[in-house]
């Protein structure tokens, strides 16, 4: 949970005020490049002090609880990170003796976490003689082979084909969801938050410009309804006319027609309407919103900045 | 029907609910792993040669000059055979190759693959990382300045070459002790601290050894070619740490480059020597941007 987290470097202010809360499950961290998700995550990790607000991660203030605390994150760093010349297994198991574990169970551990990755056969190859995929999966590995408490992934599909996009996407679902470890995905690319996560929180400008459960973002436009009629039959704009006579407040949007849910009698209202006009219904339903119009709703500013919309 | 046993071996992925050792296990943990990482081991052939040529021209004299001493009579040995200090003459390359390839090796690669970051996103902090990272550097050059010494007391002792009881034989264990870990402490510092400015092994390397080659040719100019005082010699970074380790073994006035200097004096300049090198590389490192 944050309130009000500020911070700035020199004459750059990355974070504005933020106040967000990050609930269980996979949360995507949205925003554009320099909107200031890094400068968050290394917050939460307690590695800078903040210069206002404050915050708590697992329950306690990170910057204070430090080391501690951190023994209970995982991290996955946007960039490479990883030294060529050391062995995957040993990296993993490495990284999960550094967080606490016994160095038994870090080896038994470290084989595990390789295997969940899809690395299990490829575990004792030294990590410089793997493709950026392999790589980014061994990112992966090292952060969850601990099992910690939350796992924070900074633009964890960087450098990927599409192929190995979709594979790394379908692999944090699988962490958040079968694994039950709660997640925290940067990106600024808006289809893969939409796609793995359960919750989002929009950064832009330094600013937490909206945040919540998607189902529930979604279900915001749910007051309309949408009422796509076959082309041809019926001008739209005749059948607008007619619910407008009968108090129903409708509009054109482009070949559909968005009308407003006022009461559950609205139904009744069209079902009529349509029936009345001899308008071909091609699909009656109501209202939900994409990520694309939870983000542009937030006023924030994204496409101008890199953002990648839903249609790239 | 009789029950049958069975036993999953392989669970998979699962919640850990043991205990988490604390910051101190991971500090033992990155110490761990950088010697190995400084020693070769699990790495490729290639990267276990140089430790392993140093290891060899530290041990082998002593090895070949304790199998004379056991083969030959002990008159026609008595003075063939180097005392404690005169030891270092025969191990100053295989001290200076450990030295300028040790820390490059803990330090440079974390910054260069940019590991730093996965360490410091752990309870290490930059302060317990410096301090896995020296114990390393310091385990690895006290592996080479105070065992090869240790190895020619048992040795020297075993063939009735000195020291003699049992009092000497601990005196002689203190003194080389003490002698090998001052220099350990000396060189680590003075290693990591140029390692810390560069994230290049190579370019660490060859700073390390130009600074040294340097600092004597500078020194021994003024010195021998200018007249001034013989104490400038201290500011030689391949002999003050040298000096002192003579000193501390009980070696003869000889043996000494500086035997007008009090022990006192060539102490402290070491001392100073190391904390500069050891605040040099803490400040580094707290003003490095890891993360953002």
């Amino acid at each position: 949970m944050a309130e009000g987290v500020s911070k700035r470097w020199g004459s750059t202010q990355a974070l504005m005020s933020a106040t967000f809360t990050i609930g269980p499950g996979i949360t995507g961290l949205l925003g554009a490049n320099g909107a200031g998700k890094t400068t968050l995550l290394t917050l939460i990790l307690g590695l800078h002090k903040p210069d206002g607000g404050s915050m708590a991660v697992l329950g306690v203030d990170p910057f204070r609880a430090g080391a501690a605390m951190r023994a209970r994150i995982g991290y996955a760093p946007e960039h490479d990170a990883l030294p060529p010349d050391v062995v995957a297994q040993d990296l993993v198991r490495h990284m999960a003796e550094i967080h606490g574990l016994p160095h038994r169970v870090a080896t038994a551990r470290a084989s595990d976490a390789l295997y969940e990755v899809g690395l299990g056969e490829e575990r004792f190859r030294p990590i410089g003689t793997m493709s950026t995929g392999q790589r980014q999966r061994v990112k992966l590995a090292q952060a969850i082979v601990h099992d910690p408490a939350l796992v924070l992934l900074d633009e964890p599909t960087n450098g990927l084909d599409p192929m190995q996009r979709d594979e790394m996407l379908g692999l944090i679902r699988h962490v958040g969801a079968d694994l039950g470890l709660d997640v925290v995905l940067s990106s600024h690319l808006l289809d893969e938050v939409e796609r793995v996560s359960d919750s989002v929180v929009i950064i832009d400008a330094g600013r937490a410009v909206a945040g919540g459960r998607l189902d529930d973002l979604r279900r915001m436009g749910e007051d309309e309804l949408v009422v796509e009629l076959d082309i041809g039959a019926v001008e739209p704009g005749d059948v607008v006319a007619r619910l407008a006579a009968a108090g129903v407040a409708a509009m054109m949007d482009g070949p559909r027609i968005i009308v407003a849910l006022e009461a559950p009698s609205v139904y009744d209202a069209v079902r009529d309407v349509l029936a009345e006009s001899g308008a071909g219904l091609r699909s009656l339903r109501r209202r939900t919103r994409s990520l694309e119009d939870v983000f542009l709703a937030s006023g924030a500013s994204g496409y101008a900045d890199g953002l990648v919309p839903l249609t790239s | 029907m009789r029950p049958v046993e069975a036993r999953i071996f392989d669970e998979g992925y699962r919640r850990y609910d043991g205990t988490r050792r604390g910051e101190a296990a991971a500090v033992r943990s990155l110490w761990a792993h950088t010697v190995q990482r400084i020693m070769g081991l699990r790495r490729s052939a290639r990267h276990k040669v140089l430790p392993f040529v140093s290891v060899v021209i530290a041990y082998l004299p002593a090895v070949a000059f304790i199998g004379i001493l056991s083969l030959l009579p002990a008159d026609r040995t008595r003075d063939f055979v180097p005392s404690y200090p005169q030891y270092y003459g025969f191990i100053s390359a295989a001290i200076l190759l450990f030295v300028v390839f040790s820390a490059p090796e803990a330090l440079c690669p974390d910054r260069r693959y940019r590991s730093l970051s996965l360490y410091l996103a752990s309870p290490l902090t930059r302060d317990t990382y410096l301090l896995a990272k020296a114990a390393a550097v310091g385990t690895v050059l006290t592996f080479v300045t105070t065992g090869p010494q240790l190895l020619l007391l048992v040795g020297y002792v075993l063939e009735n070459h000195g020291p003699h009881g049992p009092q000497g034989v601990l005196l002689m264990f203190v003194r080389i002790l003490g002698a090998g870990l001052t220099m350990a402490a000396f060189y680590t510092a003075f290693s990591l601290a140029l390692s810390s400015l560069t994230d290049r092994r190579g370019l660490a390397t060859g700073a390390s050894l130009i600074v040294l080659a340097g600092s004597q040719a500078v020194t021994g100019a003024l010195v021998f070619g200018f007249g001034l005082p013989s104490a400038l010699l201290l500011f030689n970074l391949n002999l003050a740490p040298y000096e002192l380790a003579v000193r501390i073994l009980g070696g003869h006035r000889r043996l000494l480059m500086l035997p007008s200097t009090s022990t006192a004096v060539v102490a402290l300049v070491c001392l100073i020597w190391t904390v500069v090198g050891a605040i040099a590389v803490w400040a580094r490192y707290q003003r490095l941007q890891v993360t953002r």
